[in-house]
């Protein structure tokens, strides 16, 4: 028996013999282990129950609640106990311990452990044979040891920070559901609901838990999430099919009721929902590793073979020259220690947490670190129309009357100030018959919101027609008033028209009927058509102007209604008692007026974002679910299909030519039907995706969407992908960054995506772009500065082996510059800001451009770090000359230098060294090539800040440096002038006052 | 699977050869011929260059050093003792009297140490008054003679075996080297038994007195010839000991400026060694 089923039907079975459902929690334990397993047909199957064939009373007794007044309050709390709360689990985590030693023994941490053991074997190797073991190597271990801790566990808290981020932002929206318990309404969080609950939905609001409709009352649900389907649709208390997806009775957690109330039960909550499922199915979708985390490992490998290779070659070299086994282990330790850039996985981890955070500033919410990069990579974006490059809100777009087409403002912050005649007579009818016929109003207390961002109920062509009037005519309500409505057809799909009677505010007595609608339907109710006000009778003139109108406007995607009115006879004069279903009054011969046309239009930042994405190297493709003329017209308005660029259907239109005779190669522009789609092979998509620069996608289901994601990954593209259904998870989830929309997106599709835009907006797609070449670019001027200082530390050991001079750096000191000195500047450049080509050069190539490659291997290993080794060289044998060991001198003294019994070691001058007062100098020269690598790694820092630009470019102000130094020259003077005077009046004031 | 597996490792395989040699692009390990060359080109200048730099630095650092005194003296304070001759491990003398070859490579070491203090080898050296340092300002700087008959039954003249074949062995004590090091007062070398039962330890010249004629030292550059003063030390057993083999503890004394109590150096000043004698 399928685990579904027995949720389903079996368990409420058992509930509704004993009072408490008390066994729903096994059984969803036991589903959710064996969820896992299934795939998705499975669970399509999956979705059986058996709670709309319920009749009322035996839903009653089910769920053992009272159908009006709810559970009680008690009852509530005893079931939210037992079943738990309402909401999503989210995928199974990694267990933190498992996180905790992936920190411990991933990466170099792993190399590090290898090279503490050596030392405590080493040591104890050194305590048996040798009574006075040198502790050295002991202190070394524990060192390394700690350093292995510390790093792990700061890695670790980072990680956990960063996904506590994450967990906040999951509750950073409650939502709230509108419950009856004991017989009063009350609004409580969504997670609190209960099965059983009595639930009341109204439009707008978001679907609770699966209920079961009592009563509705025209209720229409969009169910288009779950479903796909993009109609909304009505929801009754009958029970209409056997299948509880096309039923009329249930409706679905998380979609949205459009408009109407419904009363219905809860039947089931969180995971058990048809929802819970599919989220938990999406959930299970492997993800593929990101890029980011492949260069690490790339870039793991790599250090850690050239560490391996140096400290074996070197090991076995040190054999072949005659040291010691000891000494041989201590040299492969030292390799290991300074080839390995203990820092640098805790500052790459700070470095994206930084750049989370930024993102998030900029509305995008990242949800894996390494998201950040990924997005940086991006090649190809595949866009969502709808609410992303476009502002979900049907705005008027181009008027026509008078014969003339006027276009309308349409932008964001209605700046553009486009205008047309208002004087006109024409536009007085076409905006009274806008205004009036119109069902939609604004909601009310939006006084201090601006026109255009003022919430409406009804729909949206309504919306839009009312906001218009209200901006360019007058208020609509005060017109309302004054020319009250007595009778009206409302809009519906098969007459297409919508008509209402209206009194008139000049003529009180008369009635006028004003029609809107499809606008060749409108056309046919009428015999005359309006002119600068006057009114002449319809002609051929006329019907063929208005085609060639409708067809422009059409052709712009837009959506065209069509106004007309009739003054009513006398006979029809006020107090008429008008019949809407058998018509009792004329509804013919009217008077045209004029066409409005609607489109939703792109957000006002779009193009120039697709612009730079452009310039970026960046495949912007448009996918989406509208009709491909209103897809083309956005494409086209927004540059995804540039100016220059036409379609084949275009051109061949232009041509006067088949689509068939053209020339396929001078063609970049392509626009895709789904059912196109659907009927090709992936080869022939594949020839699509690479030989047309600009792709849009209409009329795609969501399902499609996974199709073309993977077809741009198979071409070798690093895909970011726009979604907010449910059903666009699966493609989220396949891209390689997944963007979810933060306002109309669903839960299920930011739990899926990695990177969430908070203001749907995809112009932050191109902030997130940036901001991931940023940290791709930080990252490699933090690697190749942090990997120089490895060349310094290495090869005082190979001069140290090779030449038999003392040891340069210790091992000790080695550490400290790499955890030390090195990492808050490396830290540093994940702030440095872009440089100048950041969006001009092309997305890299996550196969060639490595995050650290050849080049940057030859820069900081083989011409800065040579550079700064020899620095710490000079500095070396500086010292020890100016202390009496000329460097001549030094070759091959290592033996000498090194035997503790030998306390009369000659130098250049005769002077004669015990082996302690050597060990002194030797620790000097140690410090001082610490102090040389420090200071070159100053140089090292500023060089690294830019990799083409010139520094004084890029915000570098030299002479900014300098202003402090007169006050520095100050400090000397004034304590040098302090101490003279302290020393010529011993025990004087100023002695009693400031010598410390 | 193993399948899959065997044609990747084939792949790879034809990977890395194409890798190494691309015939098509004539490519040698990645790079054209004249990728390489280049890239050589490139490096050999900019390693040239910075050897060159290197050098330069290194000459223009090595002119401004003194070749007769070098810059800093203060990492060599106050003076080491060490020992001669310096035994194979550890500072412990161990032979047997009755075979030469455990102390042959000992007193080979001590003639041949020795030999430059001969009066032969001495006499361009100067005669220095007794007692004072023997300070001079240059340019030309004399080194004072060390007659090896100071050295009394060590001097290597009257008993060629420095005792040893008796089982009474000779090492030389010296203090050393540090250019222009004035000791104060009158510095000697101060031995001691760490068993006076056991060995009884003679020093000679008496009470291992250093004259003071010896320094300062000027270098090996200036002070050509010159003699570091040596402190012989006799350890005679003690005729009732069973077991010959005593410790032996030397320090400078006499002075306070040179420092004999360092916690971490313990040659500073003071050397320990082992004498066992086997018959």
């Amino acid at each position: 028996m399928e685990p579904g089923k027995e949720k389903g039907t079996a368990t409420p079975r058992e509930q509704n013999q004993s009072p408490r459902p008390n066994l729903k929690p096994v059984t969803m334990n036991k589903n959710l282990r064996k969820k896992k397993k299934k795939d998705l047909e499975e669970l399509k199957k999956e979705v059986d129950m058996d709670d709309h064939k319920l009749t009322l009373d035996e839903l009653s007794a089910k769920y053992s609640v009272d159908l009006t007044r709810g559970h009680s309050l008690k009852d509530a709390q005893e079931i939210l106990f037992i079943n738990g709360p309402n909401s999503l689990t989210p995928p199974p985590s990694i267990p933190n311990w498992v996180k905790f030693c992936k920190q411990m023994f991933g990466g170099f941490s792993l190399l590090l452990w290898t090279g503490a053991f050596l030392c405590f074997l080493a040591y104890s190797i050194n305590l048996r044979y040798n009574e006075k073991a040198d502790k050295d190597n002991l202190y070394l271990g524990i060192v390394l040891s700690a350093v292995v801790l510390i790093t792990g566990c700061f890695s670790y808290y980072q990680e956990s920070k960063s996904s506590k981020i994450m967990e906040s932002f999951k509750n950073m929206v409650p939502q709230q559901a509108l419950v009856i318990r004991d017989g009063e309404r009350m609004q409580i969080n969504v997670k609190d609901v209960v099965l059983g609950d009595l639930v009341e939905v109204k439009g707008g609001d978001q679907v609770p838990a699966d209920i079961r409709v009592i009563s509705a009352q025209g209720c229409k649900v969009d169910n288009s999430s779950l479903t796909g389907e993009s109609e909304p649709q009505s929801r009754c208390p009958d029970c209409t099919h056997e299948n509880p997806l096309e039923t009329r009775n249930i409706i679905f957690f998380s979609t949205n009721c459009v408009e109407g109330t419904a009363r219905g039960i809860v039947i089931s909550t969180g995971d058990n929902t048809v929802m819970g499922r599919i989220a938990s199915l999406t959930s299970g979708l492997t993800m593929g590793q990101t890029p980011i985390a492949v260069e690490i490992e790339h870039f793991i490998h790599l250090i850690t073979a050239v560490a391996v290779f140096l400290g074996v070659t070197f090991f076995f070299l040190s054999l072949i020259l005659g040291y010691g086994w000891l000494d041989a282990v201590i040299f492969l330790i030292g390799i290991i220690v300074a080839n390995v850039p203990e820092g640098l996985l805790a500052t790459v981890t700070v470095c994206l947490t930084l750049t989370a955070k930024r993102m998030a500033r900029k509305n995008c919410l990242v949800k894996n670190l390494e998201a950040v990069e990924t997005l940086g990579s991006t090649s190809t974006i595949c866009s969502d129309k709808t609410g992303t490059l476009t502002q979900n809100r049907m705005t008027v777009a181009h008027l026509w009357f008078d014969k003339t087409v006027y276009e309308a403002d349409t932008s964001e912050e209605q700046t553009t100030g486009k205008t047309f005649p208002k004087s006109s007579d024409t536009w007085f009818y076409l905006a009274r018959i806008a205004g009036l016929c119109n069902r939609a109003d604004f909601k009310p207390h939006q006084e201090s919101v601006p026109v255009a961002k003022r919430a409406t109920t009804g729909d949206a062509s309504e919306s839009a027609l009312l906001k218009f009037i209200e901006q360019s005519y007058n208020s609509v309500n005060e017109m309302r008033e004054k020319n009250p409505k007595v009778a009206e057809i409302p809009f519906n799909s098969t007459n297409k028209y919508q008509m209402s009677i209206h009194l008139l505010e000049d003529n009180p007595q008369a009635h006028m009927l004003m029609m809107k609608g499809a606008p060749e339907k409108i056309l046919d109710f009428c015999t005359s058509f309006m002119l600068n006000g006057q009114e002449f009778p319809m002609d051929e003139e006329m019907k063929v102007d208005f085609q060639n109108a409708y067809l422009e406007l059409g052709g712009m995607g837009e959506r065209v209604l069509g106004f007309c009115y009739l003054n009513l006879p006398s006979n029809f004069s006020k107090g008429f008692q008008f019949n809407t279903d058998e018509l009792n009054f004329p509804m013919e011969s009217l008077c045209f007026v004029g066409l409005i046309s609607m489109i939703d239009p792109p957000r006002t930042a779009v193009p120039d974002a697709v612009g730079k994405c452009r310039n970026a190297g960046i495949k912007v493709i448009m996918v989406t679910g509208d009709h491909p003329i209103t897809a083309k017209a956005i494409a086209k308005s927004v540059g995804i299909i540039s100016e220059a660029n036409e379609t084949a259907e275009e051109m061949a239109a232009r041509l006067n030519i088949p689509v068939s005779q053209l020339n396929t190669k001078s063609i970049k522009a392509i626009v895709v039907h789904g059912s196109e789609l659907k009927d090709m092979d992936s080869n022939q998509l594949d020839h699509i995706l690479k030989t047309y620069k600009e792709i849009v996608f209409a009329r795609t289901s969501p399902q499609q969407k996974l199709i073309i994601v993977e077809g741009c990954q198979r071409l070798g593209a690093i895909v970011a992908v726009t979604g907010d259904g449910v059903n666009d998870s699966p493609a989220l989830k396949k891209a390689d960054i997944g963007i979810a929309m933060g306002i109309t997106g669903s839960d299920v599709s930011k739990q899926a995506a990695d990177m969430i835009l908070l203001d749907d907006n995809f112009a932050s797609i191109v902030t997130g772009v940036e901001e991931g070449r940023l940290i791709f670019d930080n990252l490699k001027k933090s690697i190749a500065y942090t990997l120089t200082s490895n060349i310094p530390e290495i090869t005082p050991f190979l001069m140290f082996i090779i030449l038999s001079i003392p040891l340069p750096l210790g091992t000790i000191t080695i550490l400290c510059i790499d955890l030390g000195t090195d990492m808050v500047p490396a830290i540093s450049l994940a702030y440095e800001s872009p440089e100048s080509d950041i969006m001009k050069r092309l997305p890299r190539n996550p196969k060639t451009d490595n995050l650290v490659n050849h080049r940057l291997i030859g820069m900081a290993y083989g011409q800065i770090g040579m550079i700064q080794a020899l620095a710490g060289f000079f500095t070396y044998f500086v010292i020890l000359a100016e202390n009496g060991f000329k460097p001549l001198d030094l070759l091959g003294i290592r033996l000498y230098w090194d035997d503790a019994r030998l306390n009369d070691l000659e130098d250049s001058y005769g002077q004669q060294w015990t082996y302690e007062q050597r060990k002194v100098m030797e620790f000097t020269c140690q410090t001082s090539f610490f102090i040389s690598i420090v200071i070159v790694q100053w140089a090292d820092l500023i060089i690294c800040k830019t990799r083409r630009n010139s520094l004084f470019k890029q915000g570098m102000k030299i002479n900014w440096w300098f202003c402090a130094i007169p006050y520095s020259a100050l400090i000397f003077i004034y304590d040098e002038g302090r101490k003279l005077i302290i020393r010529r009046r011993p025990g004087g004031w100023l002695e009693k006052e400031t010598y410390y | 699977m193993t399948k899959t597996e065997k044609k990747s490792f084939h792949q790879s395989l034809a990977e890395w050869k194409l890798f190494i040699y691309n015939p098509t692009r004539g490519e040698f390990l990645g790079r054209t011929a004249k990728s390489w060359g280049l890239i050589l080109l490139f490096y050999l200048v900019f390693y040239g260059f910075l050897a060159a730099l290197f050098t330069f630095t290194m000459w223009a650092m090595l002119q401004t050093l003194n070749d007769e005194v070098p810059k800093y003296r203060d990492q060599i304070p106050s003076p080491g003792l060490m020992v001669f001759p310096k035994p194979l491990t550890a500072l412990e003398y161990t032979y047997s009297m009755s075979k030469p070859p455990t102390y042959e490579k000992f007193t080979e070491d001590l003639k041949r140490f020795l030999e430059p203090y001969s009066v032969e080898e001495q006499k361009n050296l100067t005669n220095c008054p007794d007692g004072t340092p023997f300070k001079q300002s240059g340019p030309v700087y004399q080194a004072c003679q060390f007659p090896v008959s100071l050295l009394q039954n060590c001097s290597g003249v009257n008993d060629t075996d420095f005792g040893y074949s008796k089982g009474q062995p000779c090492i030389l004590v010296k203090m050393n080297r540090i250019i222009e090091l004035m000791p104060d007062g009158s510095p000697q070398i101060i031995c001691d038994a760490k068993d006076a039962d056991i060995a009884n330890i003679l020093t000679y010249p008496d009470h291992g007195l250093i004259d003071l004629k010896y320094f300062p030292y000027y270098g090996k550059k200036r002070h050509v010839g010159y003699r570091q003063p040596l402190v012989a030390v006799q350890v005679i057993f003690e005729s009732s000991a069973t077991k010959k083999e005593v410790t032996v503890e030397c320090k400078i004394g006499g002075s306070s400026n040179l420092k004999n109590e360092d916690d971490r150096d313990k040659f500073l000043g003071r050397v320990v060694f082992k004498v066992t004698v086997s018959t």
